[in-house]
């Protein structure tokens, strides 16, 4: 097979991760918006922690999207 | 091809120009462009022209123009941000002028393409960083060093700190690019439902109702972020030339 | 206030005497005058608090458009700045990996900046959470 194009499948496969990622953010967002719909008074406070959970799962994501690139630019 | 809901968006020539291998043709992008500068020029002298002591409604309506944006300015960067002031307000009267012309049946959309924008992005972030190192030297570089971080901490905090600042312009042109072309595009959808619809017969005359009222009900909603996209622009390039004015937080 | 007013005034309204009505219209004006400007200074802030809270909360989808092209600029600038480094100095793929999860860090930062977590005006605060993030 052409290296070229192993490596755009590789890409493609590694992308794959970036829906991992997806699925993460919306149980987070997810749960945050039923738990702040159960006690609005709470849900201010826990801003803080529902970012630094996005980012530590976008983190994860933002891996994977790495690999793709490095397969498709170096 | 009236239903290809991208076709609002294809730039034509109008007047080819070529000087030295570059283009320089004179587009339906230009032509609007030259539209919203006349129709904003054309707007602001004819209601103040008469400058009543008791303003008529069109020149109260560009007085209020003028309070919004000066009240905005102030709040962000303080009374010597007024010197910015004649910046701020073509910024905002363009955008917004642009945006309500395009949402005219038949008109061209010079805010959705990205070049524009970017455009637009890059003026105030050069203004930003030209006026930031002619009044502080290289005292503006302090924007880029938060104080209190722990010195093993500084220089990836100024990278970070730097790539923030390089992705301000790109997040600004986006986000008005990305509204004005996602609204366009939603709407010219839902209106090739009421033509596809009724060519049905009696049943999809009757369906075509909904969709109708879907684009009647987005009209309305564009409208709203036109203005809202406008305001955002000219907020945040208070809030950019802010930093350029004191750099140190 | 009201509660607090209450019993001070049935104590002042027992004797009745002309002299005691005086001081107390006296006193009646001064507080109300009072409370005006109390009305007065609250009112305002609540109306700042309010234009503050219209500006930053637009609607839902323009408020997700925001949000997530900050993040994703931030991300984008990184691995192009990074993507430029490699190209010129040929440390590919270094660059690359360094300037996107900086990139990412950026893209952070702009979200916390723009949904209003961190203030612009506290750089303590964002220093803190910016080395946080960085570990």
């Amino acid at each position: 097979m052409e290296v070229e194009a192993a490596k755009a499948i590789g890409a493609g496969i590694a992308c794959l991760g970036m829906g991992g990622a997806g699925i993460g953010l919306g149980t987070i967002f997810g749960n945050y918006l039923s738990g702040a719909l159960r006690n609005p008074s709470a849900a201010d406070g826990q801003f803080g922690r529902l970012i630094f959970g996005f980012a530590v799962t976008e983190a994860l994501g933002i891996f994977s999207l790495l690999v793709a690139l490095l397969l498709l630019f170096t | 091809m009236s239903n290809d809901p991208i076709h609002q968006f294809h730039i034509s020539k109008l007047i080819p120009i070529e000087i030295g291998g570059y283009d320089f043709s004179f587009t339906n992008s230009s032509a609007f462009m030259v539209a919203t500068v006349v129709a904003t020029s054309a707007f602001l002298f004819l209601t103040t022209s008469s400058r009543g002591l008791v303003p008529s409604r069109l020149q109260s309506i560009s007085e209020m123009c003028y309070e919004f944006v000066a009240s905005m300015l102030r709040d962000a960067a303080g009374s010597q941000g007024m010197k910015f002031f004649p910046f701020v307000f073509s910024l905002f009267m363009f955008v917004l002028v642009a945006n309500i012309l395009g949402l005219f049946p038949y008109f061209f959309t010079v805010t959705s393409h990205i070049i524009v924008t970017f455009a637009l992005a890059i003026l105030v972030i050069g203004t930003v960083l030209v006026y930031g190192f002619m009044k502080h030297g290289f005292g503006f570089l302090k924007l880029f060093v938060p104080q209190g971080v722990p010195g093993i901490l500084v220089p990836l905090v100024v990278l970070i700190e730097v790539i923030s600042f390089i992705s301000r312009p790109v997040s600004l042109s986006v986000r008005l690019f990305a509204n004005m072309l996602a609204g366009h595009i939603t709407l010219k959808v839902f209106a090739g439902f009421v033509a596809s619809l009724s060519a049905l017969g009696a049943v999809g005359i009757a369906g075509s109702v909904l969709p109708l009222a879907m684009t009647v009900a987005i009209t309305a909603l564009e409208f709203l972020v036109a203005f809202l996209q406008a305001y955002v622009f000219a907020v945040l390039t208070c809030m950019y030339l802010n930093d350029a004015l004191h750099p140190g937080h | 206030m009201a509660n607090e007013s209450g019993p001070d005034e049935t104590g002042k309204t027992g004797p009745g005497k002309s002299g005691e009505r005086a001081f107390r219209d006296d006193d009646l004006e001064r507080r109300r005058r009072q409370l005006a400007e109390t009305l007065a200074a609250r009112r305002q802030g609540e109306g700042e608090g309010e234009r503050g809270a219209k500006s930053g909360e637009t609607t839902g989808y323009g408020q997700a458009v925001k949000l997530s092209s900050e993040f994703i600029a931030g991300v984008a600038v990184g691995a192009g700045l990074g993507w430029a480094i490699d190209r010129l100095a040929g440390t590919s793929p270094w660059g690359l990996i360094v300037f996107l999860l900086l990139g990412f860090g950026a893209g952070v930062l702009n979200v916390m900046r723009s949904a209003g977590v961190v203030a612009q005006v506290d750089p303590k605060a964002s220093d803190k959470n910016a080395g946080d993030r960085d570990n």
